[in-house]
């Protein structure tokens, strides 16, 4: 019963909710259905710029505006009247031409014109007529677009491509590849292909790759006006010495060009290499006996390596040395030879044990890993059997001395 | 010569023929095949582990079937092998009277003694060779193992320790014969010193250990502590030949083993390198490791034989 009653003390403010909205709604549904003072029929065609200026051999989008200002729907006819000798102009949506267009009342649909000058088209003022009627003829609206056609001052249009880049310079050791990351916007009114270019120092590895994707590509489609990030992938030559290097990026079609400087700077490679010159890591000691091997290390990189130390990752109670205990300075390409020697504790177990060797140079190091068998000595085992072999004298001493009796 | 081989085959041939050797041989037979039959059912149960190991056919020896594994057995009950043939073996000729008839026939007296003392061997090696191939052949059947060269090796040399463990016992119950005229308190004195030096030596040893380097159980004790008493421990321990005998065949069964003690303090670093490589000991190395007690187990079988020569030599056995 109590249940009851709660549910009836929700639904109150529920029920003054709907009290007091419906009215709302009612009256602002009511005076929306009341129409603008709108005539019976009328439209209007009108281009958003009446005057545009261009290139030549350039041409231009106009978005162009069918309003239907009537009270009912209207079929728009859509002509372009006027074009002047050698040039070509269409309206258009995206993608197709277009001759009519259907309005609803107090409605307008954007269109668009296309205007493209003739090759042979000089510089000059040139006009363009629109007609827009409905299809009973009725009501017709013209208008004109003004085009200035300039003259054009390069051979391509730089503006036709525009390439951006964050980060022009990228630094890093030799043996890293470098990504730079560029922009390639497409100022040009249609889609175009462009041809991608670098022209970087020799035996540089340089390619191209669309942004997130793992392929290479050597050129680039872009739709209109769009933009595309991509990336320039640099390898540099593993021999090359550190320095800054320019690598020049181009990217044109046939209408555009456009290029950008990238640059790479090097700081070297740090490559260690160590081992032993036979490549055996295996060695033999002795419980408590020194063992010794001989290791080298080389700079395989190309920037000069600094205080290279060595440091020996052993059982306790073990002992490694190295001869000399570091080397100073190792040039790039330098071979030096380390003297190993490994002692085994007295007490060591005989069997294998792994036994890491390290040479270590601030900003990188190398480990090689020994496999060092502790044998045990033989020298009991003669003793041991030396004792034997005296029991054995004291048998056939007690054998002649006591036997044939 | 003559005479010792006439002595050898003589002892041979009773040796076979008597009662008490069937019983023995059937039963220390039997025991050892169910633990070998143990151990293949086992391993056959794991084939996983098998496949890791680098020597199945040894495991079907060292592997622990009901209670004991083969080696352990041998180490616990063979000793009575060789008490069980030896310990009437001169006293009852003299009881019997056939010592004076003996030694007046063209046999020296080393013959006599030698002659015992070899066909005792060669009957504990029949015993054993048959043993071992016998669950050699479990184990070809049961297993489908087929032993490598090198553990072959290992079951010879661990053949050739065991054939010295029980000659040892051997010795030891031909010198009570000599020295004891009863052939009873021979017998019981074998059998005494078998199980003192079996099995109460450990307990002394313990007693020993705790008494030069005790260890208080009761807090954390340095490890230095307790490897003192573990080292002290393991020394007296080795007064029993049994000791002896598994710590002689501990790497040889089991090539993964790499020392005879049961303690060895290790630092974290060493534990970790050790580990890194899972080889087994050649051979060569095992053999080196337990070097000193086959040496030992060796050396008392021979002295031992030698203080029974040196006795019987001497004695007066014409009364």
């Amino acid at each position: 019963m109590k249940r009851k009653e709660e549910r009836s003390f929700l639904f109150l403010p529920l029920f003054f909710i709907v009290v007091m909205v419906l009215p709302i709604s009612v009256y602002s549904s009511a005076f929306g259905e009341e129409k603008k003072d709108l005539p019976d029929r009328g439209i209007s065609v009108s281009p958003e710029y009446t005057g545009v200026v261009v290139f030549e051999e350039e041409g231009v989008n106009i978005d162009l505006i069918v309003t239907n200002q009537g009270r009912r729907s209207e079929n728009i006819d859509i002509a372009v009247t006027s074009i002047p000798d050698g040039w070509k102009a269409w309206v258009k949506t995206y993608s197709f031409g277009v001759t009519g267009v259907h309005v609803e009342s107090d409605k307008s649909k954007p269109l668009t014109l296309r205007v493209e000058p003739g090759k042979l088209v000089g510089p000059g003022k040139y006009t363009i007529g629109i007609r827009g009627e409905t299809q009973d003829k009725k009501f017709v609206s013209t208008s004109e677009v003004a085009i200035e056609v300039k003259k054009k001052k390069e051979e391509k249009r730089p503006e036709g491509i525009k390439i951006v880049t964050s980060y022009p310079v990228l630094q890093g050791p030799t043996n890293a590849k470098f990504e730079f990351s560029l922009e390639v916007e497409n100022r040009l009114d249609k889609d175009t292909i462009f041809n991608l270019f670098s022209q970087g120092p020799e035996n540089w590895e340089i390619n191209f790759k669309p942004a997130y994707e793992d392929k290479f590509i050597s050129s680039l489609r872009l739709k209109a006006g769009q933009s595309q990030t991509m990336a320039v992938e640099v390898k540099p030559y593993l021999l090359a010495k550190p320095g800054t290097y320019p690598i020049l990026v181009k990217v044109n079609s046939s209408e555009a060009e456009g290029e950008v400087l990238l640059k790479v700077t090097l700081t070297g490679t740090y490559i260690l290499d160590a081992g032993t010159a036979t490549g055996l890591l295996s060695l033999d000691a002795l419980k408590g006996k020194k063992a010794n091997l001989s290791i080298y290390v080389k700079n395989s990189g190309s920037a000069q390596l600094n205080n290279l130390q060595f440091l020996s990752f052993k059982p306790e109670n073990w002992e490694v040395e190295f001869t000399p205990e570091k080397i100073d300075t190792l040039a790039p390409g330098d071979l030096k030879q380390v003297e190993v020697s490994v002692t085994p504790a007295d007490q060591a177990l005989v069997g294998d044990y792994s036994v890491g060797l390290s040479a270590e140079s601030g900003k990188i190091s190398k480990t090689i890993e020994l496999r060092v068998t502790v044998n045990a000595s033989t020298a009991w085992g003669w003793i041991g059997i030396g004792i034997i072999v005296f029991v054995m004298a004291g048998l056939v001493f007690l054998f002649i001395r006591l036997g044939r009796r | 010569m003559h005479g010792l081989y006439t002595v050898f085959s003589k002892e041979l041939r009773d040796h076979f023929s008597s009662y008490r050797f069937v019983i023995l041989f059937a039963l220390i037979a039997m025991v050892s095949f169910i633990t070998s039959y143990m151990a293949g059912v086992h391993m056959k149960g794991n084939l996983e582990a098998l496949a890791k190991t680098r020597f199945p056919f040894l495991t079907l020896f060292s592997t622990p079937g009901a209670v004991l594994s083969m080696v352990q057995f041998v180490a616990f009950f063979g000793p009575l092998i060789g008490l069980v043939l030896g310990f009437d073996s001169i006293n009852r000729e003299r009881a019997d009277g056939t010592l004076i008839k003996l030694v007046s026939q063209p046999i020296y007296r080393d013959a006599v003694i030698n002659g015992k003392f070899l066909a005792g061997v060669a009957t504990i090696s029949i015993i054993l060779v048959s043993i071992v191939l016998v669950i050699s052949g479990f184990g070809l059947a049961l297993v489908g193992a087929v032993p490598e060269i090198e553990e072959i090796w290992r079951l010879f040399i661990f053949l050739l320790i065991s054939i010295f463990y029980i000659s040892f016992w051997l010795g030891v119950a031909i010198l009570f014969s000599i020295s004891f005229k009863s052939i009873a308190t021979s017998a019981l004195a074998s059998v005494a010193l078998w199980i003192f030096l079996s099995f109460f030596v450990s307990l002394g040893a313990d007693v020993v250990a705790n008494t030069v380097a005790p260890v208080d159980k009761s807090r954390e004790a340095e490890p230095a502590t307790i490897m003192k008493n573990v080292r002290i421990k393991e020394m007296a321990s080795l007064c029993s030949p049994m000791v002896l005998y598994t710590d002689a065949i501990a790497t040889i069964v089991d090539p993964m083993r790499k020392t005879t003690r049961s303690f060895v303090l290790m630092g974290p670093m060493e534990q970790v390198l050790s580990s890194r490589f899972q080889n087994p000991l050649p051979l060569g190395q095992s053999l080196i490791v337990v070097l000193p007690y086959v040496i030992a187990l060796i050396a008392i079988t021979l002295i031992c034989f030698a203080i029974s020569y040196l006795i019987f030599m001497l004695q007066e056995i014409r009364t």
